[in-house]
Order: structure tokens, then C-alpha cells, then sequence
């Protein structure tokens, strides 16, 4: 006959028993029925059990039994569960757990020292402050054990509270990693722990680097390259993470294309893994190929498209595994063409539109910032490839995501995507973009004002006088003048493109700059007077010049907002541009010049002898022999137009 | 721009050499994006003087990569109701990222250098691209860059409008004055070849879309 179990309160009653017996028996069943279930942690802890279990611990004549199998159901409760973890603590059991240590019984010891090692594992788990001289001593003594428990507990305590630079230089001063690498030849446990806490200790650090890879005579990456080849696969996942936090720390390691591949194509394999390791794969092989385009080349030469392809299409994968995927094909598609040609020949499109309205947000983020990815192909950008419907629709439902980083990356798709070379931008109005995209530059979150007036400009880029139109009623021009003076500088810089695209194209378009009694160049001139950011100084040379290529009364209205009648010109904040050391900022000032002084206009002379006044001719004489050849020919080009009226 | 179809096209092979050390390209503004340029393709053969009128368009340029391409559009094709627009890709000799020396395309360093003399500012260059196809020189401060664009796909009609982009063309850029010379060249087409017909040459001049000056529009990919 099966015996009935007992009820929760029925274990709490005998947990508080003063018999001995009793209360081993309790604490064993209480262990056997949380152990991996979230749902009888949290009732438990509920019920109040924690401090109950911790109370055998501060009672220095308990069983030994007893106590062991209190820092286990306590161990237990703490593992994977942040309250869990908090209740434990709360409980005041995390002291004796310490003290419990250095007991005599080895199997207390061993008991304490994995039930900390599962506290360890949370980001509640007290700081460990290495800068004490006791603490570090306790932490090498640990490290140093022959209990395999208690060294491996001093590894997650660097992995929990490793964290800056200076706590990495301690560590490796007082010697930490050669204790390390001696586990990376110890228990499954210890290797891992282990490898995970050389990455903690050397990442973005190239000095700890340094000194890691010179003990053992040189060789102390041999067995961290020995274990990415581990028959385990959360070990091999761990070499890799060391391997690239010694790679991306330090340019003269690991630089080989050997090892490079030999790395991707690990990560790859260990996308097979149907647990937490393939979920993790994918993040890792992110930070091993992020910005570098040559690992990016490698990883295309490994056929990396093909297997995210075949793992999005296997299965409906966990959200994160899909993240992790959209990331990763994000940064292969970054920079190379035939990345991104790669993903659109799988028809991967399909799959990530899909995940355009995937009910996880770190889902939606991760293909929005793959799409931005892909659609940086002005090869598929030119023929309107990713104007359509089933990709705008839902990207611009995003745009009113609750989740701020959602519409940000959204955004960014949506900045690429809109500079289409076709006549297609019609779609983008027609599913109502437009109108989302100007609440948007109103948000009170720079990041989504500076995004939305970015995908704005790209809109702008070549396009026609009736999106133009469409674009302006939307905005107005009383708000495209405030985007000008955002307290944001890259706003600033943004909204001043914006407007140097509005009026350029047709000749009407330079119009829109005087609209409204020319507040938004209004705006430009003031900006451009209190700017230093030279980006910033550089949009505006842009605009003023677009304009001044306009007809008579535009190159007048920039003659009065460069040289206004008040101001001596000598002083000019325009000269000190033309001598700035930004080759860029220089050559777009030398463009206004070259607009002005335009010699089929009927005014041309007039602004010649305005412009040799304020000694605008002898500043362009000058830069006639700049070292940029750009500026030199626009200065050459400008002298050119001045003399057909003479030089004197 | 397309030429008619005559022989069976090409496929392209390896890309050109690189090299470092160079002092980066610097950028010129009137070969920037969203820069325009019109002007004609002479495709006369024997039996009759033609020219097309072709516009361009640049759509896209990373110096660091040396590329560059924008879309080409030939108005009064004979055998075509609408102009015929295609896109096309730049490789810049910048010396880094690509030489003189085409290594793919069926052209071998003696067409190129065929091509490229035909250029008046190439001529100072001659000498060392003989050697070694430029690889030691520094253009960064050349007042004209060398290109050569192929055309990829036609972007308005299908590929069944008998014309081919099979080829590709040797390209010269002024930077003092935006203005564009080319040649055209298909190792299979007997319209590019020289036994047959002059070298079909395009002539480009910056256009201002009838403005009093030069405008500059711009995007920035995120």
C-alpha cells in the first residue's frame, strides 16, 4: 500500500520538533520535495521553512547529520531562484555557512561550501570584497583545497565578484590564476567553475591577459584550448568564452585563423545542444565576431548563415536561442554584402518578419536589429526590396511597442529601409509611417527623438516634392525648427540633415527653408553660431549650401545670415570655419562660397565684393594649395568663378 | 548602361589583390551620394554613328572598401519602349582594396592597361602599373580616380529585353570638375572589341538638376 505523504505543514511542524530524529527526517523530505520545483520552493518559502532550516545551523551542538542536511535544503532553495536566494540570506544563514567551513567534519565542510557555491551562483550573494587582506587569504586557501567542493567554491566566488579592473589586478597578483589553471585539470565542476573564473578575471583586461598566458613557461592556454574540445558541452562552451575574453582583451593572442575557426565552428556545434548551452551558444559566438570583419568573413566561410537558417527552421525554438540567433545573424550581416546576400537568398526574411511579432520583446528587438543588418544592402536597397507590406506593416506597429528598446530598434530598421531608391517610399506613407514617425521626434527619450528624426532624413534622401509635402504638413516647420535647437547635440545633427535633404532636389524645395518667415533657417544660423560639435557644423555648411544654390534671393538670405550688417566680418564665425582643422567642415564651407559666387547669377559680383570685405577671397586664395585635395579644387574652383569678375 | 546582346555573357571571377600601408582615399564631394551626372554612350559601329543618352545616379560609396555604386540609365535605347535603368558596382583603384588589374571579367593586365591609356591621366601612372599594376602607388591625393563599374541588374525591365550588361567599364573620374569618362568592355561582345568598332565611350558631366550651384542631399545608414 502506498504510504500518504506528508502535508507541507505537516513537515513544518516536525521541522520545529526538539527531537533530533524528527526534525533530520523532516529537512530530508523537505530537500527531496523542492529539489528542481520552482512552484514547492516558493509555497515553502511561503510557508515560512527557510528560517526554520537555518535555525539548525546557528545551533553549534546540532547533528552533524542534521546540519548537512540543512545546508543542502538550504543549498537547494537557493539554487536557480533569486528568492530562494534573498529568503536564505534574510534567514542569516549565509555567516554560519562561512563558519561552517573550516568544521572537522569533511562532510559538513563539503556541505556548506556547495550550498554557498549555489548562493554565489545569484547576484544577490553578498559582494566578496578581495581588497581585504583575510578575504583574499581565505580565497587562496580555498582555491588551494584538495576538497573539490570548497576549490570550486572559490572559483564562483571570483565569478560573482570579479568585476573591475583593479579587482582583476589583485586576483592575478596574489596569484589566483596559476591555482586556476592547476583545476582546469580537476573535476568536471572545477574545470568549469574554473574556466569561468580565468574569463571573469582576463576580460577586457590586457595586462591580466599578459600574465596569464606566461605561466606555465608560456603554455597556460594549452589546456583551455585542450578543453573547447571537452566531451561535455557546457565545458566546451565555457573554453570558448575564456578563449575569446583572452581574444578580445588582448590583439597579440589567439590571432591566428586557425584557432578562429576552430572556435566558430565549436559554437556552431554547440547550437545542437537542446539546453541552456545552445541557448548560450549563439551570444558567445556574437561577442567572438562582433565589429571584426574578418572573423565575420570566417565565420560566412563556415557556412554560419546556413546553420542559424537550419536552427530557426527546426524548431520553435526558446525566446532566448531565437535572440541569441537574430543577434548573431545581425553582426554577420553588419558589414559584408555577401552575408547579408547569404541570408536573403535562404529566404530568412520570412522567418525574421515572423519574429517581427514574436510575444517575447528581447525577440522583436533581436530581429529588428537583424533587419537593420540586412537592409544595409544598397543593393537590395535600390530596387525597393524591403519596401513592401509584409515588412513595413509590422515595423511600423513597432513603433508603438511598449517596450522602448523594441521601437529603438525598430527605428533603426526603419532609418535603413526608408532610403529605397524606387519611387516605393509611397509605402511606407501609405501604412501610416509617416505620422508615427513624427510622434516619435515629440517623445520625451532622446534615443527615440534622435531615431525618429534620423529615419525621417533617410525618408527625405532624393525623395520627391509630394513626400516632401507630406512629410512637412506632418512635422511642421515650427517643429522642425526645435528639433534644430534639441538640448541633444546628435539630434541637432540629425534634424540639420533632414533640412539640408528638404531642400535639396527640385528648386522649390529650397523654399521650405523660408517657410514660416524662415524660422527653421533661422534656427540654422543660431545653431551653427553656438555648435562646437563639428558634425554638427557640417550639416549646417550642407544646408546654407543647398539653399545657396537656390536662385538670388536664397544665395542673399545666406549672405545676410553668414555676414550680418552688425557683425565685422573678419570675425566672422564662417572664417573660422573655412580654417578649421576638419578637412570636411572645410570643404562643405568652401561649397558655400563656390554656390555664391555661382557666375551665371545676376548678384554673383555683388557678393564677390561683399565676400573680398570680410576677407572671405584671401581665405579662399589661400586655401588654394590645402592640403585636402577636395578643399583645394572647391577653393580653386570658387578663385575661378571670383576672377571671370575680375580681380581687384 | 546595357549594350545589345551578341554573344553568350560572362561569369565573374576573383577579385582583385590587395595591400596596405596606404594613405587612406580621401573622399571627393562631387563623387559623393545622391550625385548626379548626365551626358551620352557612343555604341557607333560601322555601319552607323549612335549614341545613347545615359543619366547616373550614385547611390552608395565606402572608401574604406573602395565601392561605390549607384544605378545607370540609357533614355533612347532603340529596341526599348521605357529608358532602362541598372545598377551598378564600383570597384575603386585605390591601390588597397583594388588595382589597375581587373583579374576577373575575362580582362588580362594587357586590356587594362589597353583601357586605362586611353585616359590622358593615366598616363604618369603607366610606368608602375606595367610593374605592378599600381600596387605601389599612392592615388590618395590624385586629382582623378580610376574606377571600374559593372552593371549587376537591370532594375526596371527583365532580363529578356535583348540587351546584356555582360561587360563592364574602365572608368575615369575628374574631382576638379565631376566630369566622368569610360569604356566600355565585353570580351564577348563584338561591339566592344577593337577589330570591329572604336572603344564605346561614355561621357558624363555633374549635373545640378537646374539649380545655380551644387546640392548636396545625404543618408546615413544605421
Amino acid at each position: 500500500m502506498p504510504a500518504s505523504r506528508p502535508s507541507s505543514d505537516l513537515i513544518l511542524d516536525r521541522l520545529a520538533s526538539s527531537d533530533g530524529q524528527i526534525k533530520l527526517k523532516a529537512i530530508r523530505q523537505l530537500k527531496n520535495h523542492i529539489i528542481g520545483n520552482r512552484t514547492k520552493k516558493l509555497s515553502y518559502i511561503k510557508l515560512g521553512a527557510v528560517p526554520a532550516v537555518a535555525a539548525t545551523l546557528a545551533d553549534f551542538d546540532s547533528d552533524p547529520n542534521l546540519i548537512v542536511q540543512s545546508a543542502a535544503a538550504l543549498g537547494s532553495f537557493a539554487c536557480g531562484l533569486d528568492a530562494g536566494v534573498r529568503a536564505v540570506l534574510d534567514a542569516g544563514a549565509f555567516p554560519h555557512l562561512i563558519r561552517l567551513l573550516s568544521a572537522s567534519d569533511d562532510k559538513v565542510v563539503d556541505a556548506a561550501a556547495r550550498s554557498l557555491r549555489m548562493i554565489y551562483q545569484s547576484k544577490l550573494a553578498p559582494k566578496y570584497d578581495f581588497f581585504k587582506e583575510e578575504n583574499l587569504e581565505f580565497l587562496l586557501l580555498l582555491l588551494k583545497s584538495e576538497n573539490e567542493s570548497l576549490s570550486a567554491l572559490g572559483a564562483s566566488i571570483i565569478i560573482h565578484s570579479c568585476e573591475t579592473g583593479e579587482e582583476q589586478n589583485i586576483l592575478c597578483y596574489a596569484g589566483v590564476l596559476d591555482k586556476l589553471i592547476s583545476l582546469l585539470y580537476g573535476s568536471l565542476s572545477q574545470r568549469d567553475a574554473s574556466l569561468e573564473s580565468i574569463a571573469a578575471i582576463v576580460k577586457n583586461n590586457s595586462e591580466a591577459v599578459s600574465k596569464f598566458v606566461d605561466l606555465r613557461g608560456g603554455r597556460a592556454l594549452s589546456p583551455v584550448i585542450e578543453l573547447s574540445k571537452d566531451k561535455y558541452s557546457r565545458t566546451r562552451l565555457l573554453a570558448c568564452l575564456c578563449l575569446i575574453c583572452v581574444k578580445n582583451a588582448s590583439s597579440c593572442h589567439l590571432q591566428d585563423t586557425g584557432i578562429k575557426t576552430k572556435l566558430i565552428n565549436i559554437l556552431l556545434e554547440l547550437l545542437d545542444d537542446s539546453g541552456q548551452v545552445g541557448d548560450e551558444a549563439p551570444f558567445a559566438f556574437l561577442s567572438l565576431i562582433a565589429e571584426k570583419e574578418d572573423l565575420q568573413k570566417l565565420a560566412f566561410e563556415g557556412n554560419a548563415i546556413d546553420k542559424f537558417y537550419n536552427h530557426l527552421q527546426d524548431c520553435p525554438s526558446h525566446p532566448k536561442r531565437l535572440e541569441g540567433i537574430f543577434l548573431a545573424l545581425a553582426d554577420l550581416c553588419s558589414k559584408l554584402e555577401c552575408c547579408r546576400s547569404k541570408f536573403l537568398s535562404l529566404q530568412m526574411l520570412n522567418l525574421l518578419v515572423d519574429a517581427l511579432t514574436h510575444y517575447d520583446a528581447n525577440v522583436r528587438t533581436a530581429a529588428c536589429i537583424c533587419l537593420k543588418s540586412v537592409s544595409r544592402s544598397i543593393k537590395n536597397l535600390s530596387v525597393g526590396y524591403f519596401m513592401n507590406e509584409r515588412i513595413v506593416i509590422p515595423l511600423v506597429r513597432l513603433l508603438s511597442d511598449p517596450s522602448t528598446s523594441v521601437q529603438v530598434a525598430a527605428l533603426g530598421a526603419i532609418s535603413n529601409i526608408v532610403v529605397d531608391f524606387t519611387a516605393h517610399k509611397s509605402v511606407f506613407i501609405q501604412c501610416g509611417g509617416i505620422k508615427e514617425l513624427v510622434q516619435l521626434t515629440k517623445s520625451m527619450d532622446p534615443s527615440l527623438r534622435l531615431n525618429a528624426v534620423w529615419a525621417l532624413r533617410n525618408m527625405v534622401f532624393l525623395a520627391d516634392k509630394m513626400c516632401k509635402e507630406g512629410i512637412f504638413m506632418e512635422l511642421t516647420v515650427s517643429s522642425v525648427a526645435s528639433l534644430i535647437c534639441d538640448p541633444e547635440p546628435s539630434i541637432q545633427e540629425q534634424a540639420l540633415a533632414l533640412v539640408r535633404n528638404v531642400v535639396d532636389g527640385c528648386m522649390d524645395c529650397v523654399e521650405y527653408a523660408f517657410a514660416e518667415e524662415g524660422i527653421i533657417l533661422d534656427a540654422v544660423g543660431r545653431q551653427i553660431r553656438k555648435s562646437s560639435k563639428t558634425e554638427i557644423l557640417i550639416q549646417g555648411m550642407y544646408v546654407l549650401s543647398n539653399v545657396a544654390s537656390g536662385n538670388e534671393f536664397h544665395k542673399e538670405a545666406i549672405m545676410k545670415l553668414l555676414f550680418p550688417p552688425a557683425e565685422n566680418g573678419s570675425r566672422s564665425f564662417f572664417c573660422q570655419f573655412l580654417h578649421s582643422s576638419d578637412s570636411r567642415l572645410r570643404t562643405s564651407a568652401v561649397w558655400v562660397i563656390v554656390n555664391l559666387t555661382f557666375p551665371a547669377s545676376p548678384g554673383a559680383f555683388g557678393r564677390i565684393v561683399e565676400l573680398r570685405k570680410f576677407g572671405v577671397v584671401s581665405q579662399i586664395k589661400r586655401m588654394a594649395n590645402d592640403s585636402c585635395m577636395d578643399v583645394k579644387l572647391r577653393a580653386r574652383h570658387a578663385l575661378g568663378q571670383i576672377i571671370t569678375f575680375g580681380d581687384s | 548602361m546595357p549594350v545589345r546582346v551578341l554573344v553568350e555573357s560572362s561569369t565573374p571571377s576573383q577579385v582583385s589583390g590587395a595591400n596596405s600601408g596606404h594613405t587612406s582615399f580621401q573622399a571627393c564631394t562631387l563623387l559623393g551620394i545622391g550625385q548626379a551626372f548626365s551626358g551620352t554612350q557612343n555604341v557607333s559601329s560601322l555601319q552607323k554613328d549612335e549614341a545613347w543618352r545615359v543619366n547616373v545616379r550614385i547611390q552608395g560609396c565606402d572608401l574604406e572598401h573602395g565601392y561605390l555604386c549607384g544605378t545607370m540609365e540609357a533614355l533612347n535605347v532603340p529596341m526599348a519602349d521605357t529608358p532602362v535603368v541598372t545598377f551598378w558596382e564600383g570597384e575603386i583603384v585605390d591601390t588597397k582594396n583594388y588595382t589597375f588589374f581587373t583579374g576577373k571579367w575575362e580582362a588580362t593586365p594587357e586590356d587594362d592597361i589597353r583601357h586605362w591609356t586611353k585616359f590622358q591621366s593615366f598616363s604618369p601612372l603607366m610606368g608602375q602599373v606595367e610593374v605592378d599594376g599600381g600596387k605601389s602607388l599612392d592615388l590618395s591625393n590624385y586629382p582623378y580616380i580610376f574606377m571600374r563599374w559593372k552593371e549587376q541588374y537591370f532594375v526596371n525591365v527583365g532580363t529578356d529585353c535583348g540587351l546584356t550588361i555582360a561587360g563592364f567599364y574602365y572608368v575615369c573620374f575628374s574631382c576638379s570638375d565631376g566630369s566622368i569618362s569610360g569604356f566600355y568592355y565585353d570580351p564577348n561582345s563584338r561591339f566592344s572589341s577593337f577589330s570591329y568598332c572604336p572603344f564605346q565611350k561614355l561621357e558624363l558631366k555633374s549635373t545640378n538638376d537646374g539649380r545655380s550651384g551644387f546640392s548636396f542631399p545625404s543618408y546615413e545608414l544605421q
